[in-house]
């Protein structure tokens, strides 16, 4: 044995290495990014599975997280081998068999939160904690290279974002809108996990923007980035969503717009310098965090050929900007249930109704809290020219109080209760970003819990999860419904397709696994 | 077979107790970080848990405490609730007493635990280097920090997964249990052509192996001539011999400080 053993001790080379460049492709048999490309289409060039064979297609494996509760995960699968998150755990599973290669579990994390995914560089996997540190995998043996603290969780940051590897650094967000925190977007060096710069989402006294707080102390404004977002190659912007200002539902310790909150930023990916913002929901009161993913197209817009950004955006309004000005094209409702504003005006600053401001005795308001849609991924189709969202038609009572604002104790201004005489309904939606108009829908019937994306491919099919646990396919022109397949758990992930051995495949996490579907093939 | 429905329950109630909201390390209380307290414990543990768990949580009748990754992860107050209130659809019922004394057994059950970042390990910790990087060839196989080899498990963060006698035993007994993912196999296509390097799975159709130049070779076995392989560890078994006792508490130094967070020692 002595021989062999010497033969082996040799360090790993750099075979198989991901690049910035094949990032940029795009999807191609392999999905190396959350959103699949750097514009988040989610919109796979796979052929093989169609609306002629869908029919045929098969769970080929299932991957049982132990001691999982709501996987949230997309995976990523890169050189056969398929990288899966729940939260402080990484696993990289072989893609033909779901069989585990390594298993990552980070110890001693302070906090525990649901993880949305990895990213990939180099040879590297790279974990976001709960807790707020990057972590630094050997991609083939899982071997633990760094850990980064970017943010101190005593502070009331954690996260759960799926980072993103983007030319040699890795790009995080933190949550914590509820708990009282100041927001931030940071690049961090993917060699090293030095921090390279850092945009804050809340500006302190002296910068623009902090005349819209009313005085309320930057450090506890919120506007947390705890999505993935997106990012223009050409342009060399980012496009980084922000959630809600601090304390949620209570507005009158916080007089103004609160920027950044509720807002898009357009950051130079090199330096994070904001080139323009557009505020979705000035001064919100409803936690309509504008975290949902901004899609990039480039289409034509009343007659002009334009570079846009896409926002479903949770306040029942669907955006489109221009993304190389921040200019305001359009912005309509894409749910019915929508009563807290009549209408944007030129610039989309909402027309806010009266009586719609939470009180301590409630309010009736839709859309309720979780939004006409949330981060649930979206994806655009330049064939068809419509961007399919997961949309929820809900009302909620809202209430609030003007207790004072404790941070990091769980202190709410307080939040919304649902209406037991209506509950929500869940839709998947084709809208034309060109109007707003609705081309058509499929409902997902069920209590309207859970929490589904979606993802396109060039086959033609759209496939998503419902409310009841299936994972569906549907024609991406028609919405019919084409194939289902019943998972037994609900679905708080977004589907991604992916190829190996020129068989195209098709995975989704459920609450507790993650299942790969393949057409079927007899032996 | 039932030892392992017993832990399961024990997993589901742990994890039931983490699906109400609470952060793992929530809701404590300072005896827990007493090491007199945990000495105290260990009478409390010794009557009223080791007729199942063993009298230093070794296991028996029901499941060991000692390296379990859900028992570590657990929080304080998780563990004190599967003592206060039992643990639903096994046989552990819960053990009403005094909050103080059931802190004190959740103390015992941490210090089972502690590991070798937490306590303090005597030895020349550069030394210990040393021997890991250059003399004892430690290096060859196991990584630290993404240096080093990667045919045997990655140590970055091993004094935060062991305790130091764990270390020390792994050291002097490595065939003693070789992890999965690292165990040697020779794989021979039908072709006569051979792959060497250490399985990181394999079943009756599958097999995936590591290779020398850091490829995951993909194979169905049914297309295989042959898959050699071996259950002993590729780990030399003569450090007793080849390391002196100096040399033993130096490379425990040294290994008890790799971390990837830092620890208070206890």
């Amino acid at each position: 044995m002595k021989p062999l053993i010497l033969m082996l001790l040799l360090l790993l080379p750099a075979a198989g290495q991901v690049t910035y460049e094949d990032i940029l492709k795009g999807p191609t048999d392999e999905w190396l990014t959350y959103n699949g490309d750097y514009q988040a289409q989610r919109h796979s060039p796979l052929t093989h599975i169609t609306p002629d064979n869908v029919s045929s297609l098969v769970p080929k494996w299932n991957y049982y997280f132990r001691g999982a509760r709501r996987l949230e995960t997309t995976p990523i699968v890169h050189d056969g081998t398929m990288y899966v998150t729940n939260t402080n755990e990484v696993h990289a599973l072989d893609a033909r068999t779901g069989r585990q290669l390594w298993g990552y579990f980070a110890e001693n994390v302070k906090r525990s939160r649901a993880n949305r995914g990895v990213a990939i560089l180099g040879d590297r996997i790279y974990l976001v904690t709960s807790d707020c540190h990057l972590v630094a995998l050997h991609r083939v043996t899982g071997a633990l290279i760094w850990d980064a603290e970017f943010a101190d969780t005593n502070e009331g940051y954690h996260s759960s974002i799926a980072p993103m590897a983007l030319k040699n650094q890795i790009m995080v967000g933190v949550g914590g809108g509820g708990s009282g925190q100041r927001g931030f977007v940071a690049a961090l060096d993917a060699g090293t996990g030095e921090e390279r710069w850092r945009t804050w989402t809340v500006p302190e006294e002296g910068e623009p923007g902090y005349e819209t707080w009313g005085g309320f102390p930057s450090k506890w404004g919120g506007a947390p980035t705890w999505t993935t977002g997106s990012f223009d190659p050409d342009l060399n912007l980012l496009y980084w969503p922000t959630g809600n200002p601090w304390p949620d539902f209570y507005g009158g310790r916080r007089k103004g717009d609160n920027l950044y909150s509720e807002s898009v930023l357009a950051l130079d990916a090199d330096t994070g310098e904001m080139n323009w913002y557009f505020q979705f929901t000035p001064h919100d009161v409803w936690d309509w965090d504008a975290n949902e993913t901004p899609v990039l197209v480039d289409m034509d817009f009343k007659g002009k050929k334009r570079k846009v950004m896409l926002q479903a955006n949770r306040n029942g309004f669907f955006y489109v900007l221009d993304r190389v000005t921040g200019e305001y094209l359009l912005g309509e409702p894409f749910v019915e249930k929508l009563n807290w504003a009549d209408g944007l005006d030129e610039k989309g600053r909402p027309n806010v109704l009266p009586d719609t401001t939470p009180t301590p005795a409630g309010v009736r308001v839709c859309p309720a809290v979780r939004g006409a849609s949330n981060w649930m991924s979206p994806t655009y189709v330049a064939e068809t020219g419509l961007i399919y969202v997961i949309t929820l038609e809900q009302c909620d009572i809202y209430y609030s109080s003007a207790k004072k604002p404790v941070p990091d104790s769980g202190f709410r201004g307080t939040g919304g209760a649902q209406i037991p005489a209506e509950p929500g309904e869940l839709y998947l939606r084709a809208i034309d970003p060109e109007t707003a108009e609705i081309r058509w829908e499929y409902p997902l019937p069920g209590p309207a819990i859970a929490w589904p994306g979606t993802v396109s491919t060039a086959g033609g099919l759209i496939f998503a999860g419902d409310d009841d646990g299936n994972l569906i396919a549907l024609d991406v022109k028609t919405g019919e419904d084409l194939w289902h397949f019943n998972m037994g758990h609900r679905i708080f992930a977004s589907p991604m397709t992916w190829a190996i051995d020129g068989e195209q495949y098709v995975t989704i996490a459920n609450e507790t696994d993650v299942v790969t579907f393949g057409l079927f093939k007899p032996e | 077979m039932f030892m392992h429905r017993f832990g399961f329950f024990f997993l589901v109630a742990v994890l039931i107790t983490t699906a109400q909201g609470q952060s793992p390390r929530g809701q404590s209380n300072p005896l827990v970080r007493d090491p007199a307290a945990a000495a105290t414990g260990r009478p409390l543990f010794v009557e009223k848990c080791s007729p199942c768990h063993g009298p230093n949580g070794e296991g028996g009748h029901g499941p060991g405490l000692i390296g379990w990754r859900e028992v570590r992860r657990a929080s304080d107050r998780q563990l004190f609730d599967s003592i206060r209130n039992g643990v639903p659809g096994t046989d552990m019922s819960g053990f009403p007493m005094p909050d103080d004394d059931t802190w004190r057994l959740v103390a015992f059950v941490r210090s089972l635990n502690a590991p070798a970042a937490a306590q303090p390990v005597p030895g020349d910790i550069q030394a210990g280097s040393d021997i890991f990087w250059g003399s004892g060839g430690c290096s060859n196989c196991h990584s630290i920090r993404g240096q080093g080899g990667a045919l045997g498990p990655d140590l970055t963060d091993i004094a935060t997964l062991r305790r130091a006698d764990q270390l020390k035993e792994a050291i002097l007994k490595p065939n003693e249990g070789v992890p999965d993912g690292f165990r040697l196999v020779e794989v021979t296509r039908a072709d006569g052509t051979k792959v060497k390097g250490v399985a990181k799975f394999e079943n009756n159709y599958t097999l995936r192996v590591l290779d020398r130049d850091g490829r995951l070779h993909f194979f169905e076995k049914k297309k295989l001539a042959n898959v050699s392989s071996t259950e002993s560890s590729l780990m030399p078994s003569n450090y007793a011999e080849r390391l002196s006792d100096d040399d033993m508490s130096n490379l425990l130094a040294f290994l008890s400080r790799q971390s990837l967070r830092k620890w208070e020692q206890e």
